[in-house]
């Protein structure tokens, strides 16, 4: 597999450079080396060929990143679980996915009923960073996403998705990263926005600089930022709202790329940004867990590139070997300046979501072009293309909102809580905006005011933290649109601050 | 503005963006002590404490803020 061949090459090759800032402590590729040896040693000789997919906690350390290489470098995947997700919902995705063996760098792992992997303990013996043959069908790493019916739902992405989405960034002449770059990772391995985070620096020999898991996030990028000096930021948009208030204070002209998905960027926030960075190029991209992390991007740019609908930087065009397409309920293309759902095609598109027929037989669907069957995943987005070949964002085609970048189905949340509800009132999640200008979750009760802290204790025993609500109210009756449907809008005006 | 009356706008700024008052704010809080009390929170306490004492702080402050202790030092630097 290319990539992984050139993981395994620039490793060698960057040996006394630093790979990694953790905790406030340097590794160097050599170290890297060392740990991702030591690491697939045991795998290759301990854990049966048969186990394709692997657990690995999440934690903030060199072990865990040294995990994901080792695996790779086997022809393995991996199916991260963060270590402050419910214990029972980690179990779920062991469970879903038939896993037996967990990598654990902590230093007691809860995981005694599975074959666990002690990472920091494992023995030293040989330099090996050879890649073993590897199956492009077979999976590179699965992560969970939110589920409507309490089942969070897997997406498998497979070497070759992995390997395509390395050779569209590669292909991209406006993004190079070098070994000199210092990169910011801020990203909880379960999100898959963390894998280019990770992987582009480390193929380019460059450093990463991760975020201690009990530190205030914000500050800390800011400190980062400022006294690391990096050059390379990829975020979520929401990470601005909070910084914001502080804008007249950063200037950082070291900074010379800044990378934003996983939500929507504002154009009077970017464009605020942007002063703080003044020798930066900013990529608006865009693209969904199931098409492996990108599919496209627009440059944005204060002077040139401010295409924008409703105050939303455009997400531009897609990229190499990525098909674009906008369609209405059957599936059928809509005309230019038309909103419909975006679909994507191409070689970065997962085989489908994990033993899901149902789902997948809603989500992808097959259009004969040019004499071939393209496979399109449906986005759930809902976008225009304009006569430039640009495509812009116009907001959800359904109950899915985004969390601090996360994607949280408001139905998930709902199930559980009606789940455990003593009273059998109606109960309504929804997203409402914060103070500082950020998605949060509320919920709604159809009922006089009760005792609800069991139902909270419920839901932080099922569901990670990000999915949560913050804020309760109860109201005796919801308010109801012109056809019957709960008015989500006027449910909303309920949770705003006095 | 005495001590006093700091420590009493402040804990109101944690009960209105936590929505509880299960908690005791001492010099040596941090994070880990109050339920809720984490990044997201933080920032919105810190913007609640802001309006409420009509102050700015400064970024350098909030970068290396640990504790109560930190904060309240952090306000009457900033209000003076």
């Amino acid at each position: 597999m290319e990539y992984i061949v050139n993981l395994q090459q620039s490793i060698l090759k960057h040996s006394n450079k630093h790979a990694f800032y953790i905790g406030n402590i340097f590794y160097t590729y050599k170290d890297f080396a060392v740990e991702i040896s030591k690491i697939r040693f045991h795998i290759a000789n301990y854990i049966d060929p048969s186990e394709q997919l692997i657990g690995l906690v999440t934690n903030d350390d060199l072990q865990t990143y040294a995990s994901i290489i080792a695996l790779w470098l086997e022809g393995r995947a991996y199916v991260p679980v963060n270590p402050s997700t419910p214990v029972e919902r980690n179990i779920q995705i062991f469970k879903a996915t038939e896993t037996n063996t967990v990598i654990d760098s902590s230093q007691n792992s809860i995981y005694s009923d599975y074959n666990v992997v002690a990472s920091k303990s494992l023995k030293f013996t040989e330099l090996n960073l050879e890649c073993k043959q590897v199956n492009p069908e077979d999976i590179a790493y699965i992560l969970f996403t939110s589920g409507t019916t309490g089942q969070p739902k897997g997406v498998p992405i497979t070497f070759n998705n992995v390997n395509s989405l390395v050779d569209a960034i590669d292909a991209e002449p406006d993004f190079n990263l070098l070994a000199s770059d210092r990169c910011l990772q801020m990203f909880e391995l379960t999100f898959d926005f963390s894998v280019v985070t990770y992987l582009f620096p480390l193929l380019a020999g460059a450093c990463i600089y991760t975020i201690p898991k009990n530190a205030i996030k914000y500050f800390y990028i800011f400190k980062l930022i400022q006294e690391q000096k990096l050059s390379v930021l990829t975020m979520v948009p929401s990470i601005l709202n909070y910084l914001r208030p502080y804008f007249a204070e950063i200037n950082s002209p070291h900074v010379r790329y800044c990378s934003f998905g996983g939500g929507a960027l504002h154009n009077n926030i970017a464009e605020e940004w942007s002063n703080c960075l003044p020798n930066c190029k900013i990529f608006n991209y865009y693209g969904p867990t199931e098409f492996t992390v990108y599919s496209g991007f627009y440059p944005y740019n204060k002077h040139t590139h401010t295409k924008a609908l409703n105050g939303i930087i455009a997400i531009g065009t897609p990229q190499k070997n990525t098909k674009y397409l906008v369609v209405d309920e059957n599936n059928k293309e809509v005309p230019l300046n038309t909103v419909g759902e975006l679909c994507l095609s191409g070689p970065q598109i997962t085989p489908g979501y994990w033993k899901n027929p149902e789902r997948n037989a809603l989500s992808f669907f097959n259009i004969k072009e040019n004499g071939k069957t393209e496979r399109y995943y449906k986005t759930g987005d809902l976008c225009l293309k304009d006569e430039d070949g640009d495509f812009l964002y116009a907001g959800r085609a359904d109950f899915q909102v985004k969390i601090r970048g996360y994607r949280v189905e408001l139905a998930e949340i709902e199930y559980h809580a009606k789940a455990i509800s003593k009273k059998k009132s109606n109960i309504v999640a929804i997203d409402i905006t914060n103070d500082l200008g950020n998605a949060e979750l509320g919920l709604a009760f159809e009922d006089a005011p009760f005792e609800t802290d069991y139902i909270f204790d419920y839901l932080k025993g099922k569901m990670p933290d990000y999915m949560i609500p913050r804020h309760i109210r109860f109201i005796k009756e919801f308010p109801h649109s012109l056809n019957g449907k709960i008015d989500r809008k006027a449910l909303r005006t309920f949770f705003l601050k006095n | 503005m005495n001590e006093e009356t700091i420590k009493t706008k402040v804990r109101a700024a944690f009960v209105k963006v936590l929505e509880h008052e299960d908690f005791v704010l001492n010099n040596d809080t941090s994070a880990n002590d109050v339920k809720g009390w984490e990044s997201i929170t933080h920032m919105m306490i810190i913007n609640e404490i802001e309006q409420e004492f009509n102050i700015k702080f400064k970024l350098m402050d909030l970068m290396n803020m640990n504790n109560i202790g930190d904060l309240l030092q952090a306000i009457k630097t900033t209000m003076n």
